[in-house]
C-alpha cells in the first residue's frame, strides 16, 4: 500500500448518504424529537450540522452557539450562522462567560494560568448546556469529533466528545474537508486553521506538531497495521515523528473507552457485558 | 448426504423471490409478522420459494442477548414458519440462531429450509467471521456438514454469508448435486464489491444457480447493503435488488440453463481430485 492522499478519497455521495441514514435511523430508534449539537463555526461542527439537517430536516436540528469572552471570534459565529441559513437549521446563541466566571470563582484551587485545565472547563460547560437542551426537549446530542482528533486524543474527556452519536468520527480531518466541499459548505470554513478554542490563539496543527495532510496519512498507515518504519519511509519523514503520533494514539485510549473496573464477577460492565447498542 | 423427499416430482423451472428486508433487532414476534406478510406477497406473485436474509428471525447484532433468543429446531418459531409455509404452499429459507437440543448454551448460526410438508432441513454456518466488527465465534459453534436437500424445486444447498469466501463449501454441495445454492447474508456496506465478485464466481465455477439475499437497515452502526441477486450458472446476474433499502423481487430459475453452460465451460468435468489431497496437506501446514 502506497500512502498517498488518494487513499483518503471516498465516494462522497455514498458517504453522505450513509451518514445521513445512520443519523436518521438512530433518531427514529431512540424516539428523540430532534437533534442538538454545539456549533463552533469550525469545519467539523458545520459539516455535522449540515448532515443532520439533511438527514432529519433543518427544522429538527438545533445548533447551539456557545461563545465565551476569551475565545469569541466573530468570524466563527458568522460561519455557523451561514451554514445554519444554508441548511435551514435552527440556532441559539448563549454567552457562557457568566457561567464560566462563576465556576472559576467557586473553585478554591482555581489557577487561571493553568490554561489546559481552565480550557477543559469550557468544553465541559458546553457539554452541560447541550445536554440540558437534550433532556428538556427530548433531543439527541450529535457530536462532531473527527477521526484524526479522536485517534490523537485531542479532545476534552467528557467534554466536546460527549454525545449520543458521533456521525463523522470515522472520517479523518482532511476527509471531513472533502465531504464539506462536496456538500457545498463555504470554502472559507474548510480553509481556516482548526482550533479547539480552549484559549486565545490555540491552533490544532501547531499543537499536534504537523499538518493534518501529513497526520492523516500517518494515522491511516497505523489504522492499516503498517509498521512505523514503513510509514516513515513512504512519507519520507523521521521515524520518531511516526512513533510520537503512535504513542499519542495508544496512550489516549483511556479517553475513548468507558468505565474500566477491576474484574471481579461473572459479567462486568465495560469489559465483557456485550449488549447491542440499539436503543 | 442428500436428503430425499421421495414421490415428489421436480420442477425444472420455478419462480424464486428474494426478500431483502430490515428486521427488528431482538424482536422475533415482529419479525415473524413481517416474514408472514412477505410470504403472502410472494404467494401473490406466484413464487415457489422465498428467501430471507441471515438471522432474519432476530436481526444480526444480538451480542449476549442471543442466549435468550436462540431456539431449538424444531421449536416455537419453526413451528410458526411451518404453518406459514403450509398455508402458502411454498418453500421458505430463512436464518435464525439455533440452540442445540443436547445442550443449554451451544448455538449455531443456521439457515432453515421449510416447505408445505414441514421442516425440510437446515444448515449450520461453517465459517464464522471473528475479525473486524464480527464476533461470531464467540457465540456460535461452526457447522461440519454440507447438506443438499432434494426438493420438488430441485437440489438445494444453503450457505451463510462468510462461507462464500471459501469455495470448498459450495463445491462440495455441487458435487452432491446441488443445482441451486442459496446464500443468506448479513453483510455491511464496505464489503459490497467482495460479495458481488464472489456470488458470480461461486455460480460460474460450479455451473449452478446462486441466490444471494442480504439484510438491509442499520444495526449498531453497521449498515447492511442489500444488493440481493440471482446469478445464473454462467455468472450472469438475472435479478438484482436495490442497494441499502428494502426490496422484493422475483425471478425465474430454469435448470435447463445449466446444461449448455456445463458443456461450454466444463468445470465439473475438469475437476482434479488429487489437488484436494494436496490442498489438505498444505492447509494443515499454513
Amino acid at each position: 500500500m502506497k500512502l498517498t492522499p488518494r487513499l483518503l478519497e471516498l465516494d462522497w455521495d455514498e458517504v453522505e448518504e450513509r451518514i445521513q441514514r445512520f443519523i436518521r435511523d438512530y433518531m427514529e430508534k431512540s424516539q428523540a424529537k430532534a437533534i442538538v449539537l454545539g456549533m463552533s463555526g469550525g469545519i467539523d461542527s458545520c459539516t455535522t450540522a449540515a448532515l443532520s439537517a439533511q438527514a432529519v430536516g433543518g427544522s429538527n436540528v438545533l445548533g447551539l452557539m456557545l461563545p465565551e469572552e476569551e475565545t469569541r471570534n466573530i468570524k466563527d459565529i458568522a460561519h455557523a450562522k451561514l451554514v445554519a441559513k444554508k441548511f435551514r437549521l435552527k440556532t441559539k446563541a448563549i454567552d457562557i462567560t457568566p457561567t464560566l466566571k462563576a465556576f472559576y470563582r467557586s473553585v478554591p484551587i482555581f489557577e487561571p494560568e493553568d490554561r489546559l485545565s481552565k480550557g477543559n472547563i469550557k468544553a465541559r460547560a458546553r457539554m452541560i448546556y447541550i445536554y440540558y437542551y437534550a433532556n428538556r426537549l427530548n433531543m439527541l446530542v450529535c457530536g462532531s469529533s473527527d477521526k484524526s482528533e479522536t485517534m490523537m486524543g485531542y479532545f476534552t474527556k467528557w467534554g466536546d466528545v460527549a454525545a449520543d452519536i458521533s456521525p463523522i468520527m470515522d472520517l479523518y480531518k482532511t476527509q471531513v474537508r472533502k465531504l464539506a466541499q462536496h456538500m457545498g459548505i463555504p470554502k472559507e470554513i474548510a480553509a481556516k486553521p482548526p482550533s479547539p478554542a480552549l484559549w486565545p490563539g490555540q491552533l490544532a496543527e501547531r499543537e499536534l506538531g504537523m499538518k493534518y495532510e501529513e497526520l492523516d496519512l500517518i494515522l491511516y498507515g497505523l489504522e492499516h497495521f503498517m509498521k512505523s518504519e514503513e510509514i516513515a519511509a513512504q512519507l519520507d519523514i523521521a521515524k520518531q515523528m511516526v512513533e510520537k503520533v503512535k504513542l499519542r494514539w495508544l496512550s489516549s485510549e483511556h479517553k475513548r473507552r468507558m468505565l474500566l473496573t477491576a474484574k471481579l464477577e461473572y459479567r462486568t460492565v465495560g469489559t465483557d457485558f456485550r449488549l447491542p447498542r440499539s436503543p | 448426504m442428500i436428503d430425499c423427499h421421495e414421490g415428489q416430482s421436480m420442477k425444472e423451472k420455478f419462480k424464486i423471490a428474494l426478500a431483502q428486508m430490515d428486521f427488528t433487532q431482538g424482536n422475533k414476534a415482529e419479525n415473524l409478522k413481517q416474514i408472514e406478510k412477505t410470504v403472502a406477497k410472494a404467494k401473490k406473485q406466484r413464487a415457489d420459494l422465498v428467501i430471507f436474509p441471515e438471522l432474519s428471525l432476530t436481526g444480526y447484532v444480538l451480542r449476549d442477548q442471543i442466549y435468550e433468543l436462540a431456539e431449538t429446531i424444531p421449536g416455537p418459531s419453526t413451528k410458526i414458519m411451518e404453518r406459514i409455509a403450509k398455508q402458502a404452499n411454498m418453500y421458505i429459507i430463512f436464518g435464525m440462531p439455533e440452540l442445540s437440543e443436547k445442550t443449554q448454551a451451544t448455538l449455531h448460526n443456521t439457515a432453515v429450509l421449510i416447505g408445505p410438508e414441514g421442516l425440510v432441513g437446515k444448515y449450520h454456518k461453517m465459517y464464522l467471521p471473528t475479525h473486524s466488527v464480527f464476533e461470531e465465534k464467540r457465540y456460535f459453534r461452526p457447522g461440519y456438514q454440507t447438506p443438499v436437500f432434494d426438493t420438488p424445486l430441485g437440489k438445494i444447498g444453503m450457505i451463510i454469508c462468510y462461507d462464500i469466501y471459501f469455495p470448498e463449501v459450495t463445491r462440495l454441495m455441487r458435487l452432491k448435486g446441488a443445482q441451486l445454492i442459496v446464500c443468506i447474508s448479513a453483510s455491511p456496506g464496505i464489503r459490497r464489491t467482495f460479495f458481488e465478485t464472489l456470488t458470480s464466481a461461486r455460480a460460474i465455477e460450479n455451473t449452478a444457480f446462486l441466490a444471494y439475499v442480504n439484510l438491509v437497515g442499520v444495526e449498531d452502526g453497521l449498515q447492511f447493503w442489500g444488493g440481493s441477486r440471482l446469478v445464473g450458472p454462467n455468472g450472469k446476474v438475472l435479478a438484482q435488488a436495490k442497494y441499502d433499502v428494502e426490496d422484493f423481487l422475483t425471478s425465474e430459475v430454469d435448470y435447463a440453463d445449466i446444461r449448455p453452460i456445463e458443456a461450454f465451460i466444463p468445470t465439473l468435468r475438469d475437476l482434479r481430485p488429487e489437488l484436494f489431497d494436496k490442498l489438505k496437506e498444505s492447509a494443515e501446514k499454513l
